[in-house]
């Protein structure tokens, strides 16, 4: 018995000692990636391309929701902490301050496509035609509205039923500030002090549902009185179940999106830490794939992904970035 | 006692005897033939719900069981490719073999030339055929500049269009000579019969349909005007006012009138017989195959249609009834992953034997892909694999040792008592809180790097811990006092009794209990998403401090990806799952069966 | 640097064993019974006393010398950069010590920051080198020191085994508190951002509110206290658990009672294996089968008959962790009845009573407690499953009774906070007080469950 203790012993002990040494100092080779699960789908195949095409390791991304990604991103620079955060909304003031006092001073923004919100029910269903301010009436917290009707005669006289996303969640952000808000001052309900604050009403009419979740689109097939909240890229998804309403007149296309005519969409972007660009290896290649044309342009695989991609402009100066590596400046106008 | 009771010769009835007791008696039996039942069909819904479950997971499973494979002749020509002769691995890395699988693809399906059937064509191989023919010729730098004969791997729209799991071109019928007139992009087909009367009544279904709609909202509208005409009657406001009711009556009048008119019209153009009508892609989709072509339909009346040829007419002459057929798909276009023109395809590349089905062993060889038809596990078991190393490192000593001082040597005191109540508790803390713990202490505090099968390895120890405790503190008890006594009584000392004689024979029990442990924990998933192991990894981990997930977290994360073939795949990899923790079980089953002793 | 030390000291004791075992088959000669203890605990309680000596030293030493190099590196600072503002002195500490491990660092904020960052890296590095040699210096000759001592003492009389015993046990007796260590961890782990929590949000608004939304209308980080009542969530989780339990509690014991009174040998022979297999499968599983299958049909069976079915339903993820918790109802129901003394059977058989009254009128109540305990033990786990849940229940706080209405559930919410998209420290305090309910929550359960077993045992031991 002694021996066989004194060797398991050694064996732990050494076996141990190896992993916390190989913990502490092999340099990473690989980027690390955190942040929004919006954004996850498309980095995930830039990624995946990345690693095929190049010599580098295939990045790690890790799906922490936007919040949870700048949380790790500012917590400083450093080999253990990722070196890009993907989100689905722009960094915080907050979180921007955040950043500078743990020293990751040098933070370069990518602005890097859209993602339209579309308002949807099930094939089968009445197509609809709303405006914001309709949306705001029927949605904000304390709206009396029971059916579609109460809210404008000429909508159907159905009961107010909308499988939205839950507020954890990035769409919901996105949904609140640009319909919600945007509606509040389109149908004169308040000035901009009281319209920034406009919530969804909790009484049951607005559901909180699963994003991404292939579960809503059978609710909505069940139910063809209901509607549903959900990115773009899911309706892409799931064309042949469920079609989008049109907001403004408008009707969420792939063009109408793209172009800025539906006015319901939000961008989506990334961040990385300029001090580990050249220390991690592969930094900078990863970013000219991303702004490659055959990548986030008209053209480029991330469409098929169901990216909305930028204008020119846009695309040029995402490109010009990732070459130059400009920093943000802490002028820029965030909330 | 039948006779007793038989004869009526007047002795009294016994209690036990009585018609009343044979009704209680069978009263009784049938309660127990009821209970028995009841026990039965207990287990039998067990049974139903692991059938249940099993088939779900395998019917799934079945369509990912299988890949398509497009072969067709690439020539490997060095200048597509964009590398030279001598070219190193390097080079032919960087090379453009995307490029090259296109340009063979529009070879063998030359009818696509404009760019948006060029995408769609190119949507029907995988970015993995690419890749793998790139490895080929890494491999072998010879094949450059040959015509091979080259599998690519099907996408998985095109893998499951092949599989069946969308839609079936159904053969309608169709009669009498069809004459094929080609002027510029399109062609018209004259039939001497009415043969087109299908999807002439197809078009004119739909646009009731939409009349329907139209008057839906007509009526909304009305609902509206019939709103402000009230307000008008009981209303006496004069001025502004009264006119902006007025206008906003006249809006919805004036809309009620639009959407009937238009609603009018296309019921006018449906119940007018004959006449034109056009294909949209919400409604079902029709085919003409005639002289070695085929032109999906675009309009239709009875006997004329006219549309664009997907495969080009070989001949412009008339073709005889059957030498020509009429086809559809039911699904609109709208409705499908798979468009038109690449359907067409797909099927004339089967007719022309150049698709075929192999079984899907890749799925166990490669790892995780955003595309559908690439992504495999191997990524994940070997993730899963160095958890489960760090786990059982961690959890079997310090548990053995655990349960070896509480059975053999803790004394009975408060201490022990506080110990026992405190493992006995941690066996029954969701797993959720150490998902928690491990995110709070283990990553923040002491910093173990994020996604690592360290992590996730320590995590899954501690919540490992209390079932082999537990398991080993029962297998140790099970060991009879006698052999114990007899160790002190020739004068081992308590540990030489304990490591020579408890230990060896309580090991089968503790090693069953740990392998039950190790499978609970091979299973666990809600923990490790608490620290960061759902995350996209590609490269397979070769130690425990490298970025890795664990199979059950692969498994979680296709769940929620869109596309159909990765529901598919989820159930697939729950197989693999299935399987290792199956055999993880019957081995500890085994163990017990050849072990276990009765004292 | 820490690793050579390690892996020295790790050789010495390996030496100290061999040498110690050597010396004592010397000492005892021919005759290994002269030695109070056999050679090998000699050599292993002089290769275990190193070990300790060193790995103590190394760490605990080592740890002292960080710290203390931490702060006369801050004090360097403080004659050098006192002027300028703490938060900045800061960033250049650990600039500096990047810099010195050769880490990423960030540019600089001035020239006079970067010269002073670069001047501190470099006294760290003198420092940090010295201190791995004097550490690992002073660790090794310990271990060395220990090696002699120890292997001076032996001798025929010297009690090594005893000793050594003595070792084992203190390590026995630590392997055994790890699991105290566990839950101290838990408690602490939660405490931290649950204390920040309710010292913002009273008590009594997280307990008795009845409006979960606690990251709607978040403004500058600042949680409204009105939105974070968990009634809706523990209705949520309560009513999934009831129709669990639902399921579970009659199937389970019905089953056990089946196998233990009923079964001939070879029903419980594949029926046992076939529970056991219910019992290992993932919960991830069962989560793909209730949002694939069971999920899908409920609905499709509530249609049928004009009922409105969420798809979500409570139904369906209450009905798939019933199934799962079937398992473990019945396995633990099943030893309690077996723990039932025969004698009590054997006495009911003789005054007449039939098998199911005898299980009814006889067995069961003597098995209650346990099989209470059972059931308790059951609601802890279904108030605690996450991935079924997480899979297939829904996300908004709905306070309902329906069962065919998406409820949302305590772990659904802690994960969807983890891992969502809002500013992850403002998700921390309702994600982390939602954990700690749960543990204590659970915690009651099992205490009272494990408290009702063994009053039970005291009766029938």
């Amino acid at each position: 018995m002694g021996q066989s203790i004194v060797g398991y012993t050694a064996v732990v002990a050494v076996a141990s000692s190896f992993a916390l040494a190989g913990g502490a100092q092999a340099a990473r080779d690989q980027i690390n990636i955190v942040g929004s699960s919006t954004v996850f789908p498309f980095a995930t195949a830039v990624a995946e391309k990345f690693g095929n095409k190049t010599k580098f390791k295939t990045p790690k991304i890790e799906s922490t929701g936007s919040g949870g990604g700048l949380k790790l991103f500012c917590k400083g620079v450093g080999e253990v902490t990722p070196d890009i955060t993907n989100a689905s909304r722009r960094m915080k003031a907050k979180e921007w301050k955040k950043c500078q006092v743990a020293g990751v001073r040098d933070v370069i923004e990518f602005k890097i496509g859209f993602d339209g919100i579309v308002i949807g029910n099930a094939k089968s269903a009445v197509a609809l035609n709303l405006t914001r301010a309709q949306i705001y009436m029927a949605l904000h917290k304390g709206s009396k509205a029971r059916l579609w009707s109460d809210v404008d005669p000429a909508l159907p006289n159905t009961k107010i039923e909308v499988l939205g996303p839950p507020p954890t969640s990035g769409t919901r952000d996105a949904f609140e500030e640009l319909v919600m808000q945007k509606g509040c001052a389109k149908a004169g309900a308040g000035d901009q002090k009281f319209c920034k604050k406009v919530e969804i009403r909790d009484d049951g009419a607005w559901v909180d549902s699963g994003e991404n979740d292939n579960l809503v689109v059978s609710k909505l097939q069940a139910n063809p009185n209901a509607l549903g909240v959900f990115g773009f890229s899911f309706l892409d998804q799931n064309k042949s179940k469920i079609k989008g309403s049109k907001v403004g007149g408008t009707k969420p296309t792939f063009e109408n999106i793209a172009s800025g005519k539906y006015p319901v969409s939000r961008s989506l972007f990334f961040y990385v830490k300029k001090a580990h660009v050249g220390v991690i290896p592969g930094i900078k290649e990863y970013l000219a794939e991303w702004t490659a044309n055959a990548t986030f342009g008209g053209d480029g695989y991330l469409v098929d992904k169901g990216l909305i991609p930028l204008r020119a402009a846009g695309l040029k100066e995402a490109q010009a970035k990732a070459a130059e590596l400009t920093v943000m400046t802490g002028l820029e106008n965030l909330k | 006692m039948a006779d007793v009771t038989g004869d009526g010769s007047g002795l009294t009835k016994s209690v036990h005897t009585s018609d009343e007791a044979h009704r209680r008696l069978r009263r009784r039996y049938n309660f127990e033939w009821r209970f028995k039942a009841i026990g039965m069909a207990a287990i039998a819904l067990a049974a139903f719900a692991l059938i249940a479950l099993l088939s779900t997971v395998l019917g799934n499973a079945v369509g990912a069981m299988r890949e398509t494979y497009i072969t067709i002749p690439v020539q490997l020509d060095m200048e597509v490719i964009g590398v030279a002769a001598d070219a190193d691995r390097d080079a032919i890395r960087r090379g453009n073999f995307d490029g090259l699988v296109r340009k063979s693809l529009r070879r063998v399906v030359s009818s696509a030339t404009s760019r948006s059937d060029k995408r769609a064509l190119h949507k029907l191989v995988s970015d993995g055929a690419a890749l793998s023919l790139r490895q080929a010729v890494m491999e072998n730098p010879t094949m450059l500049g040959q015509t091979q004969s080259i599998a690519l791997l099907a996408s998985d729209d095109a893998d499951l269009w092949i599989k069946g799991y969308g839609d079936k071109f159904e053969l309608l019928p169709s009669s009498g000579t069809a004459t094929p007139v080609v002027t510029g992009e399109q062609v018209e087909i004259v039939v001497e019969s009415s043969a087109f009367q299908t999807i002439l009544l197809t078009i004119k279904q739909s646009l009731r349909d939409a009349a329907t709609v139209l008057r839906q909202q007509a009526v909304a509208q009305g609902r509206g005007a019939a709103v402000f005409e009230g307000r008008l009657k009981n209303t006496s406001l004069i001025g502004e006012p009264r006119r902006n009711i007025e206008a906003s009556l006249t809006g919805y009048r004036t809309q009620v009138a639009d959407l009937t008119a238009k609603a009018d019209a296309l019921t006018k153009r449906a119940e007018a017989p004959g006449g034109y009508g056009e294909l949209t892609t919400e409604l079902p989709s029709f085919f003409v195959r005639i002289n070695g072509g085929v032109v999906k339909v675009e309009r239709a009346s009875g006997d004329t249609i006219v549309g664009r040829p997907i495969l080009p007419l070989q001949l412009d002459q008339s073709a005889a009834t059957g030498s020509w057929r009429l086809e559809r798909l039911l699904t609109s276009e709208d409705g499908r992953r798979v468009n038109d023109q690449q359907a067409v395809w797909l099927e004339e590349l089967r007719n022309s034997g150049m698709i075929s089905r192999t079984i899907n062993w890749n799925f166990l060889s490669s790892s995780n892909s955003r595309e559908a038809e690439i992504a495999g596990v191997w990524g994940a078991v070997v993730g899963s694999f160095w958890t489960m190393l760090v786990t059982f490192l961690l959890a079997f000593p310090v548990g053995v040792m655990a349960a070896i001082y509480l059975e053999e040597f803790a004394p009975k005191n408060g201490i022990t008592d506080f110990i026992e109540v405190n493992i006995n508790n941690l066996a029954a803390v969701p797993s959720i809180v150490f998902g928690l713990l491990g995110l709070a202490v283990f990553i923040s505090f002491f910093g173990v790097p994020r996604s690592t099968a360290m992590a996730g390895g320590i995590v899954l120890a501690l919540m490992t811990l209390p079932t082999i405790i537990i398991a080993s503190r029962a297998a140790i008890k099970a060991v009879p006092p006698s052999i114990r006594e007899a160790a002190l009584g020739v004068g081992a000392s308590k540990i030489q009794t304990v490591s020579h004689h408890v230990l060896p024979l309580a090991m089968p029990g503790i090693m069953t209990g740990t392998i039950i442990g190790m499978a609970q924990a091979l299973g666990e998933t809600a923990p490790l998403l608490m620290i960061g192991m759902f995350a996209f990894i590609r490269e397979i981990p070769t130690g425990i401090t490298e970025p890795a997930t664990a199979l059950p977290v692969q498994i979680y994360q296709w769940s929620d990806f869109p596309e159909r073939l990765f529901e598919m795949k989820t159930a697939a990899a729950i197989v693999v799952l299935l399987l290792f923790l199956i055999t993880m079980n019957a081995l500890a089953i085994l163990l017990r069966r050849r072990f276990e002793r009765r004292w | 640097m820490f690793e050579i030390s390690a892996f020295l000291i790790v050789a010495v004791s390996l030496i100290a064993f061999f040498v110690g075992r050597n010396r004592a088959r010397l000492i005892g000669g021919n005759n290994a019974s002269v030695l109070h203890s056999l050679p090998s605990y000699h050599g292993l309680y002089s290769g275990v006393c190193c070990f300790i000596a060193g790995a103590s030293c190394l760490l605990l030493f080592g740890l002292l010398a960080s710290y203390w190099i931490d702060f006369s590196l801050s004090n360097a600072l403080l004659d050098d950069a006192r002027q300028l503002p703490e938060l900045q002195q800061e960033r250049i500490l650990s600039d500096a010590r990047a810099i010195a491990n050769n880490q990423i660092v960030s540019a600089a904020l001035n020239e006079r920051a970067n010269e002073i960052r670069h001047s501190l890296a470099k006294t760290y590095s003198t420092w940090h080198s010295l201190r791995n040699w004097v550490v690992g210096g002073i660790s090794f000759s310990l271990a060395l020191l220990v090696f002699f001592t120890t292997n001076r003492q032996i001798s025929q009389r010297f009690r090594a085994r005893n000793r050594f015993e003595r070792v084992v046990e203190a390590v026995l007796l630590i392997s055994a508190s790890i699991a105290v260590l566990t839950t101290i961890g838990i408690v602490f782990s939660l405490i931290g951002e649950t204390v920040r929590f309710f010292s913002e949000i009273p008590l009594h608004k997280f307990l008795f509110g009845t409006h979960w939304s606690p990251l709607s209308g978040v403004f500058e980080g600042k949680i409204n206290s009105e939105s974070v009542g968990a009634i809706p969530l523990f209705a949520g989780t309560l009513l999934i658990t009831f129709i669990a339990m639902i399921v579970a509690v009659p199937v389970g014991l019905m089953a056990a009672i089946y196998l233990s009174d009923y079964a001939s040998n070879t029903t419980r022979a594949w029926a046992k294996p076939l529970l056991e297999l219910l019992a290992g499968i993932p919960t991830v599983v069962y989560g793909f089968f209730a949002a694939i299958t069971v999920a899908p049909l409920i609905r499709s069976l509530g249609e049928s008959i004009g009922l409105n079915v969420a798809s979500e339903s409570a139904l369906a993820a209450g009905v798939v962790m019933g199934i799962m918790i079937i398992p473990f109802i019945s396995s633990l129901s099943d030893d309690v009845i077996n723990a039932v003394p025969q004698s009590l059977r054997d006495g009911s058989y003789g005054l007449g009573a039939t098998k199911a009254e005898t299980i009814i009128k006889v067995i069961l109540p003597a098995a209650l407690p346990g099989i209470v305990s059972a059931v308790l033990l059951g609601i802890s786990r279904a108030i605690g499953e996450t991935m079924i849940v997480v899979m297939a229940a829904g996300q908004g706080a709905n306070l309902t009774w329906s069962p065919l209405e998406a409820v949302t559930t305590v772990t659904v919410q802690i994960v969807a906070l983890i891992t969502g998209d809002t500013e992850a420290d403002t998700a921390a305090g309702p994600a982390f007080a939602l954990g700690f309910t749960l543990f204590c929550v659970t915690l009651m359960f099992n205490v009272i469950a494990l408290r009702l077993v063994q009053k039970y045992r005291q009766r029938y031991d």
